[in-house]
């Protein structure tokens, strides 16, 4: 008996070397360097050269800039979060209907997951473009004014985040599908016997049924868009005049172009602990409400 | 999930594996000398048709020198090349020749890790008498020629002159002034019955290129210690009666709507004029050959020198472009087989080539006498008043260009000021001011990064 208490111990770390090790490689050595970069001086190739202490936390936090872009990406989250997960469930709910041929829509709806970020953002380019684009033609045939999505600061944000919301509906449909396919049908079966209304059954089965799912897609979109970088990288570039100055396109901007390494690294950093706080925030505030078979 | 979990890993780890061992098989051969061929590496950063005539004068190359075998490589944009070099050169695993965009000088200059092909003009004696010498003054700093030019181009006025015989204006003459062509513009501007409008007279992207090109053309610096070139810029120049005068006009043109702000891309503006939405651009001479293909005989297209203020002097435009730089830190005889290659891509009959291929300009004249590239001019007559541009420019501080070594950052600044303005979130001289501001501290930062 004794033997074996201290066994599994071995085994399960035995189990877990190879991810240690690559999470050892890619995230914790990136995540302790990136510590020691924004406490340096540089030199021009981006090494460390010299302790700074805090000087590059102090400058960040007494930049408007860095407010701006943490205020951007904060209205970016709840500008994608929320459309995104309500689109997502609406769909879920339609593909859970047994009907002929109901896989076709499954996978239809599924089929923004399948493409990647780059060949998104080409395709909303095109429909965005304030001469040829699509969605004016649509827009002036109301009639309603022709708006540069990309190039007017009041709608640049929002334009990207429809793409995000576009981009993320496929996985998301999909978890809350599976989510949905998982409640026990005779829960619904007594329901239609007690003869419960159909919004009767989605408010007091499905949701609460769901409500782990649920839980899942919002962390998981939560931490997506506070990261969403590729739309931005491709599309504005963070303009115009900062509108999508988003926190991860400014440490990116700040890093490899204005080659300020130590203020870069300070500010993901500061990103790093923001969605830690955050998702031990919402665990705290939401598990207990989520309903655990 | 937990299965999935280990599933993944391990198929983490089979990508790791396969990665690493694909990467061994990539490494250098020793450098020749009994019989094998010398190998270098070249990095270049341009793509699409233009990376398509890249590979193709690199493939020339190889197959008229048995003895050189150069190993071309795309590298991603301008930015992401600079950036892998930067990686590159603390693991000492630099390419041999690399394409680096004009704005990098300063930076290349300042890594420490290149070898200035004046070395190689020097010691052949190499006559470089022929090369344009507006071209070859951007790429030289304290007298020596640290890269060799390759791909070169400036802007110009794009106008249609089917629309301007519409608006009664003179097809032949074309607005040179500020001022002229914010009068062009409006009588270009098409309007409905409510007065909204429905076709801009001109359609400007955000582009900071464009700035400093005006700047350029008063003969006005965009940074001091003569625009960087008497010694390392400490500041940005460009608050001045010259730079306010550039935004002042440019808003003034966007407030009345004559001209279109579609952003920051210069493919949106170039796509607008050719779809006959505009009838006046301002873009790079390296896109000629797309707007002639775009347009397609559907309406004239004329071209003109870069518009200037009525009371400029001296001045003129910025070449831009890209050079070809040699590394530092490899044996003689690659050094010698780069120096050979880049004499090669240079070289006229490669030039003529190229110009036609892509639109960037020849860098030496002796090009000119190539046969083909005589036609080419015969078909298309609006390059030459590009040509004419350069070499009506006088050479001097401002029309070399600025040097700095946090020129993307600048330039994003810039961009960033004209958005302000046009938005009218700002006026010029604050908002100019505030981004002088910003270059002022990432200099500071740049060069005190260069000491250590």
């Amino acid at each position: 008996m004794q033997k074996k208490r201290v066994f599994p111990l071995g085994q399960g770390v035995l189990y877990l070397l190879p991810s240690l090790l690559l999470f050892g490689m890619f995230v914790f050595y990136p995540l302790l360097d990136s510590v020691k970069l924004s406490l340096s001086y540089v030199d021009l190739m981006g090494e460390a050269a010299g302790y700074a202490g805090w000087q590059y936390y102090r400058e960040m936090l007494s930049s408007a800039q860095f407010w701006h872009s943490l205020g951007a990406t904060l209205l970016f989250a709840v500008y994608t979060v929320f459309p995104g997960m309500f689109l997502s469930l609406v769909l879920a709910c339609l593909a859970n209907w047994k009907l002929r041929g109901i896989g076709i829509f499954r996978t239809l709806f599924a089929f923004p997951l399948s493409i990647a970020v780059a060949g998104a953002s080409m395709i909303f380019m095109m429909l965005f473009n304030p001469s040829t684009g699509v969605l004016d033609y649509f827009l002036q045939l109301f009639p309603l004014p022709a708006v540069f999505w990309l190039s007017d600061p009041n709608w640049a944000l929002f334009s990207i985040a429809i793409i995000a919301i576009w981009r993320s509906l496929g996985f998301n449909t999909i978890v809350l599908l599976s989510g949905l396919q998982s409640i026990p049908e005779p829960l619904y079966e007594s329901a239609h016997v007690d003869g419960a209304s159909p919004w009767r059954i989605f408010k007091d089965i499905t949701l609460p049924m769901l409500s782990p799912t649920l839980f899942f897609v919002f962390i998981v979109s939560v931490i997506n868009a506070l990261q969403t970088f590729g739309e931005i990288n491709i599309l504005t570039q963070g303009g115009p005049v900062d509108a999508t100055n988003v926190m991860v396109y400014a440490i990116y901007r700040d890093a490899f172009f204005n080659q300020n390494y130590s203020y870069a690294s300070a500010e993901s950093i500061v990103l790093f602990l923001l969605i830690l706080g955050l998702t031990t925030l919402e665990f705290w505030a939401m598990e207990r409400k989520v309903f655990y078979r | 999930m937990k299965k999935l979990w280990y599933r993944w890993t391990a198929v983490l780890l089979l990508g790791c594996l396969l990665a690493a061992s694909v990467g061994c098989g990539g490494q250098k051969e020793a450098a020749g000398g009994d019989g094998k061929p010398v190998k270098i590496v070249f990095w270049y950063a341009v793509g699409g048709k233009v990376g398509d005539a890249t590979k193709e004068l690199v493939d020339e190359f190889n197959a008229q020198h048995p003895d050189i075998q150069v190993e071309a490589v795309f590298q991603g944009d301008y930015d992401t090349a600079v950036n892998k070099l930067k990686q590159a050169i603390p693991s000492k695993s630099t390419p041999n020749v690399m394409q680096v965009y004009d704005i990098g000088t300063r930076f290349m200059i300042d890594s420490k890790a290149v070898v200035p092909v004046q070395k190689w003009i020097d010691a052949e004696k190499f006559d470089v008498s022929k090369y344009e010498k507006n071209i070859l003054a951007y790429y030289t700093v304290d007298d020596k020629l640290y890269s060799m030019p390759f791909n070169t181009s400036t802007p110009i006025l794009y106008y249609n002159k089917t629309m301007f015989k519409e608006a009664g204006l003179d097809p032949e003459n074309p607005p040179k002034t500020f001022d002229e062509v914010a009068a062009d513009a409006d009588k270009l501007t098409q309007r409905d019955a409510s007065g909204k409008v429905t076709r801009p007279g001109m359609a400007l992207a955000i582009y900071g290129w464009f700035f400093e090109q005006f700047l350029a053309e008063q003969n006005s610096f965009y940074a001091d210690n003569g625009n960087g070139r008497d010694g390392m810029a400490q500041k940005a120049a460009f608050v001045s009666p010259q730079g306010e005068r550039i935004l002042d006009w440019w808003a003034d043109m966007v407030k009345k709507g004559s001209t279109a702000n579609m952003g920051r891309k210069t493919a949106d503006t170039q796509k607008a004029f050719v779809a006959g939405q505009t009838a006046m651009t301002i873009d790079s001479t390296g896109v000629l050959g797309d707007v002639m293909d775009g347009v397609n005989g559907k309406f004239a297209v004329g071209t003109a020198y870069l518009p200037h203020p009525a009371d400029a002097k001296d001045g003129g435009v910025i070449i831009g472009g890209a050079s070809l730089w040699m590394l530092a830190g490899h044996s003689d005889a690659e050094e010698k087989a780069s120096w050979e290659f880049i004499k090669f891509m240079t070289a006229a009959k490669q030039q003529a080539k190229w110009h036609i291929r892509t639109g960037y300009f020849p860098v030496t004249q002796e090009a000119y006498d190539d046969p083909s590239l005589k036609e080419y001019e015969a078909k298309y007559p609006q390059f030459k008043l590009a040509i004419e541009q350069l070499h009506n420019t006088p050479v001097n501080h401002s029309t070399q260009g600025a040097l700095l070594g946090v020129f993307t950052q600048a330039r994003q600044e810039i961009e960033g000021a004209i958005e302000q303005v046009l938005n009218g979130q700002a006026d010029t001289h604050d908002a100019l001011q505030k981004a002088a501001d910003k270059i002022d501290s990432a200099i500071e930062r740049y060069n005190q990064s260069v000491k250590k």
